[in-house]
């Protein structure tokens, strides 16, 4: 069977795929991997779009857009002195560079987790981008997912080669207004060095699963911050390939809920198959309300992975007695000189720092808000960019704010 | 100022009375030093007037300038200017010491209906009030008390106090886990902060602090209860005898 307007290539792939992909473990709630998760991205979901009030779910847009994803449309705002391709194009073209990447990242992303949606996106994508950089860009590529009440549920498929000695940091922001599936497969060659900041979701109703997979070479860096600020149903999943000597990665998520049956989904899987690498994940969530936050993190470290470094924290501030935060930090470690720690936590604020701010005359909401700052801030510490940080550090203060002067 | 009126207090989570019918004035201005054995509970006392929760109070009452300081928040109370230097001060990763300290005197101000001061006045005073401590300008731009020394965290309280300037003091035994020099450092902030119009509690287990900080009275607290009342030569009579003496005078009031 033949696809319109693909190449050969994506087709044979497509096909390969689509046949194996009949052995890939369905999304359900037996599944360890979805188990106490929101099945709303799987179920048939279909909104009445007319009611929502677009103003409320503009999502966080701390940055002018470069990119603006808008349904099956990849709209370029700025000028750049590198080309962005649409991955529509990019299937349909014999001789693309990305017949050598597209679906190698997800295929190898089986072997552990099955990842059904996955799957799924790699034979319908839609839209989404594809770029390969030769030249470090200073400013951050703002991609932003526009909503407006015309537009369907989506396959985004994105792809991202960064070259050798090239850093680069992109920004996704906006939101969804239906169903969404993103996959976006990263290369990082030698010492490349990829900052990602997911800043969507604010606010957002519909039901969103987004993907990444990234192959790490020698000495490069993936440093990945998500936020998740009352989205009533997003997962994520990063696994990330360490193949390379001294790569260094950082994950990175700040969520707060206090919606009722919000959910936040968290899943990492680190695989260390290299030695000398060091690898974070912190996770901070702060829940009210009935409202659920989820954090898989596993850490995999190879026999050959010797003077690994790998350190997961997740903790949780539970701020009403029916919200609920699951965890389940697991290490497999096959090599013998390694450094691995986890650690989870779940809390209510903290009674004693709490009656010290009191006495001194801060206003016991004043002091709520600045404990739960504080607590977000070790997440905060992880990303680089200063000017970035003291944005975001800012948006979350009015946004705390807001949460306990409701 | 302070009228404790037969006060019984007992601890939340188990039916034990700790403090067992206390009753005490404070008059502006006024240094009062309340010393007792471990146990006898001096530091119940300064939590229940600061707000801690924890503690029922069986009966009695505690009036402070005139309104009911029981039935009073916590925030409130620090509003209407009651201060507790705490014994172990709290570490608060994540919240700045300068941040905290404006939020702090501005909700204040607030509070009593006064208009906050803006960032330029405000790091004048923690400044020159910081000089005076000898605390490090890093030591104010880390998170509250987060890696300071017990004599830093102390240092920091009196900071606190001279900052946010309130009329009654509780200073629990801030002496401790101090050395000389510190004690005295502390002392000087308390000495000179000290006016007609302020009053203190200070609670300690030893004397010592005394010698820097002189009391007008002085009262010896056992099982609950004040057993005897006098001025600074009680405090230098317990330094030599023990608290011994005292405890017979516990039991007998009973």
């Amino acid at each position: 069977m033949n696809y319109v307007n693909t190449s050969d290539w994506y087709n044979s792939l497509r096909r390969e795929f689509e046949i194996s992909g009949l052995g890939i473990e369905k999304v359900s709630r037996r599944s360890e991997y979805w188990r106490k998760s929101n099945l709303d991205i799987v179920s048939d979901f279909s909104q009445d779009n007319s009611q929502i009030d677009l103003t409320n779910l503009k999502g966080t847009s701390l940055h002018e857009p470069d990119l603006i994803v808008h349904g099956d449309i990849l709209e370029s705002v700025t000028e750049r002195n590198y080309q962005v391709l649409n991955i529509m194009d990019v299937i349909a073209d014999e001789k693309s560079f990305a017949k050598d990447f597209f679906g190698r990242l997800e295929k190898k992303s089986q072997n552990i987790v099955p990842r059904p949606l996955a799957r799924d996106n790699t034979l319908n994508p839609k839209v989404g981008y594809v770029f390969s950089l030769s030249d470090s860009f200073n400013k951050p590529l703002v991609i932003h997912n526009k909503t407006d009440t015309s537009v369907s549920g989506s396959f985004q498929r994105n792809l991202i080669v960064i070259k050798e000695d090239v850093e680069a940091t992109i920004i996704e922001t906006g939101n969804n207004l239906s169903v969404f599936n993103e996959v976006t497969e990263i290369y990082l060659e030698k010492n490349a060095k990829l900052n990602y900041l997911d800043l969507t979701g604010e606010n957002n109703v519909s039901p969103k699963i987004a993907h990444k997979f990234c192959d790490m070479a020698e000495n490069s860096s993936f440093n990945h911050f998500g936020l998740r600020l009352n989205t009533k149903a997003t997962r994520s999943e990063i696994e990330l390939h360490l193949n390379g000597k001294g790569i260094s990665t950082s994950i990175a998520n700040v969520c707060i809920l206090n919606k009722k049956h919000h959910y936040s989904d968290e899943n990492v899987l680190i695989n260390h198959n290299a030695p000398e690498c060091k690898s974070r994940q912190v996770f901070k969530s702060i829940i009210e309300n009935d409202s659920t936050s989820i954090v898989r993190g596993k850490i995999y470290v190879a026999s050959e992975a010797q003077k690994t470094d790998g350190y997961q924290s997740s903790r949780s501030l539970l701020l009403s007695e029916n919200s609920k935060f699951f965890c389940k930090p697991e290490l497999e470690i096959y090599a013998d000189d390694v450094i691995c720690s986890h650690g989870s936590t779940s809390s209510s604020l903290d009674r004693e720092s709490l009656f010290y701010l009191l006495s001194r005359g801060v206003h016991k909401n004043k002091a709520k808000e600045m404990l739960a700052v504080a607590f977000i801030s070790e997440a905060l510490e992880e990303i680089e960019d200063e000017s970035i940080k003291s944005a975001l550090s800012n948006y979350l203060d009015v946004w705390i704010s807001s949460f306990f002067h409701e | 100022m302070l009228k404790i009126d037969d006060l019984r207090v007992s601890l939340e989570e188990e039916e034990k009375q700790i403090i067992k019918g206390l009753s005490l004035s404070i008059n502006p201005g006024e240094v009062h030093a309340i010393m007792g054995p471990n146990g006898s509970g001096k530091s119940t006392l300064s939590s229940v007037l600061a707000g801690k929760d924890g503690y029922i109070v069986d009966s009695g009452t505690v009036k402070y300038d005139g309104s009911d300081l029981l039935e009073t928040e916590v925030e409130k109370r620090a509003a209407l200017g009651v201060f507790m230097a705490f014994q172990y001060p709290i570490e608060i990763p994540g919240v700045g010491n300068m941040n905290f300290l404006r939020t702090a005197l501005n909700s204040q101000r607030k509070t009593r209906g006064q208009e906050e001061l803006n960032a330029a006045d405000f790091l004048k005073l923690v400044r020159s009030i910081a000089k005076d401590l000898e605390i490090s300008d890093e030591m104010m731009k880390r998170p509250v008390n987060v890696g300071a020394s017990g004599g830093e965290k102390k240092r920091n309280e009196i900071l606190q106090m001279c900052l946010l300037e309130p009329k009654f003091v509780i200073l629990d035994e801030t002496d401790s886990g101090l050395d000389v020099d510190a004690m005295k450092l502390v002392s000087k902030g308390v000495n000179s902060f000290s006016s007609s119009s302020r009053s203190f509690l200070v609670i300690t287990h030893y004397q010592r602090l005394l010698n820097y900080i002189v009391p007008d009275f002085v009262h010896i607290m056992v099982d609950g209860r004040i057993v005897k009342t006098g001025d600074k030569s009680l405090a230098l009579h317990v330094e030599e005898t023990g608290y011994k003496n005292f405890l017979q005078l516990g039991k007998e009031k009973h």
